[in-house]
């Protein structure tokens, strides 16, 4: 339960919003799913963010924003009116049921991090960057949030950034049971080809043990090499993402399944290389 | 606290803590046709519409919504003056006990708005949120379809 005397805080302007939250117990409220399936009682203060003008989508040149008050759901909307950001959309309209996705915003799923997201995969295997503000405002890459610990600091993210690459081949697959069930892992692949040749690839998978996993070995391996089946099988054997076991499923048993995923995803985008 | 709230096209003052959820702020002043069910945003019989789109109200904390539309089940048509997709729920026997009906009603609602004449399978998506455990899924998108079908045949706009 969340406190009954929990504070309200309605800033207009980011400064403002940051400013709030540095006090002890003041944390961010976008969508509030996280807040209320966690509700701490720890919490003394929620800053809405719904003032702050970070609904919004843009699509400039090469570049498309998405502010961090987006929903789910109008991203999903922004694809198929544009047919942009398929590999996002894929993941996006996979997670959750359709209420849910009407309310869960891209800033707070990004900011909790939850080890059953189906967000960060695809957003790694795009490079995404994000916009963030807390002392100053600064945009970084992702990865590069996750690997210097800022996503543990207070902070507030304005916005995420995608290049918008016709060349760039991508796909996601989550391990479900049932459609928008919380998934097991989520694996995303990216690459970019050039002439059947694949130029860069980034390989990215969330849910495993350390919540997610740059998979750098089998990116080296596919760079410079033809998507085939043999290059494929091959690829398998350098993707060894490690996981903990749990009450329903061994260890073993999701590596296992996170390698076929990994080469059906890999089948898939075989018929799509340009 | 007593604070102003948009529902079902009117102004009202509802008497809520600053920790309640949508859904309890609702029914502590007597919109008691939203129901609890799982209270957990697995089950969607507290569907509401915000500014149109469905919500589970029991995921939704009250004071983030204070100048949006609200729009509960009893927003769309009432026992006397029902909805055509209200009626079409009962033509269909579409609502057997009847306590998941206000979110399916509202779910529907708001895709047919959007999209007139979905497909089946845009109909499970809408859907896909709205546990029944007693009518069975068949009745209800039957409904929707004849909703659908109503409005083609007759040339009708989704109100």
């Amino acid at each position: 339960m969340l406190h009954q005397n929990l504070e309200w805080f309605f800033p207009h302007t980011t400064e403002e919003a940051v400013k709030l939250i540095s006090q002890q117990g003041v944390i961010l409220h976008g969508g509030g799913t996280r807040i209320l399936k966690t509700s701490p009682k720890s919490i003394k203060g929620l800053v809405d963010v719904g003032k702050l003008n970070m609904n919004y989508i843009h699509h400039s040149g090469n570049k498309i924003s998405i502010g961090s008050a987006s929903t789910y759901d109008e991203v999903i909307r922004f694809s198929a009116r544009t047919k942009k950001l398929s590999m996002l959309v894929k993941a996006l309209s996979e997670a959750a049921s359709t209420p849910l996705r009407n309310r869960i915003t891209i800033g707070g799923s990004l900011k909790d991090f939850p080890i059953w997201s189906s967000l960060y995969a695809p957003l790694l295997a795009l490079n995404a960057q994000i916009e963030i503000a807390d002392k100053h405002d600064k945009i970084i890459s992702l990865e590069e949030y996750l690997e210097t610990g800022i996503i543990k600091t207070k902070h507030l993210i304005k916005r995420i950034i995608l290049e918008d690459d016709p060349q760039v081949i991508g796909g996601v697959k989550r391990f479900v049971l049932i459609r928008f069930e919380y998934p097991l892992f989520t694996v995303a692949v990216a690459l970019r080809t050039k002439q059947n040749i694949i130029s860069d690839a980034r390989i990215f998978i969330t849910g495993v043990k350390g919540r997610y996993k740059h998979c750098k070995r089998a990116e080296h391996f596919l760079i410079g090499k033809e998507l085939n089946d043999e290059n494929i099988q091959q690829a398998k054997k350098h993707f060894a993402p490690k996981f903990v076991s749990d009450y329903k499923y061994s260890a073993e048993y999701k590596e296992h399944a996170a390698k076929v995923f990994f080469t059906d995803l890999l089948q898939e985008l075989k018929g799509t290389v340009k | 606290m007593k604070l102003p709230f948009k529902i079902n096209n009117k102004q009202k003052h509802l008497e809520l803590l600053p920790n309640e959820t949508l859904l309890q702020a609702l029914r502590n002043n007597h919109f008691t046709e939203v129901k609890c069910g799982c209270n957990e945003g697995e089950c969607g019989a507290c569907t509401v519409l915000l500014e149109g789109k469905p919500v589970n109200s029991c995921q939704v904390l009250a004071m983030s919504v204070q100048e949006k539309e609200i729009t509960t089940v009893k927003g769309i048509g009432t026992l006397y003056t029902p909805h055509l997709l209200q009626k079409s729920f009962a033509e269909a026997g579409a609502d057997q006990c009847g306590f998941c009906s206000p979110g399916m009603v509202l779910a529907s609602y708001s895709l047919l708005k959007e999209n007139p004449q979905p497909t089946r399978e845009e109909i499970l998506v809408a859907l896909d949120g709205n546990l029944c455990r007693c009518t069975g899924y068949v009745k209800i998108i039957d409904a929707v379809e004849m909703t659908a079908q109503k409005l083609h045949s007759n040339k009708l706009v989704m109100e």
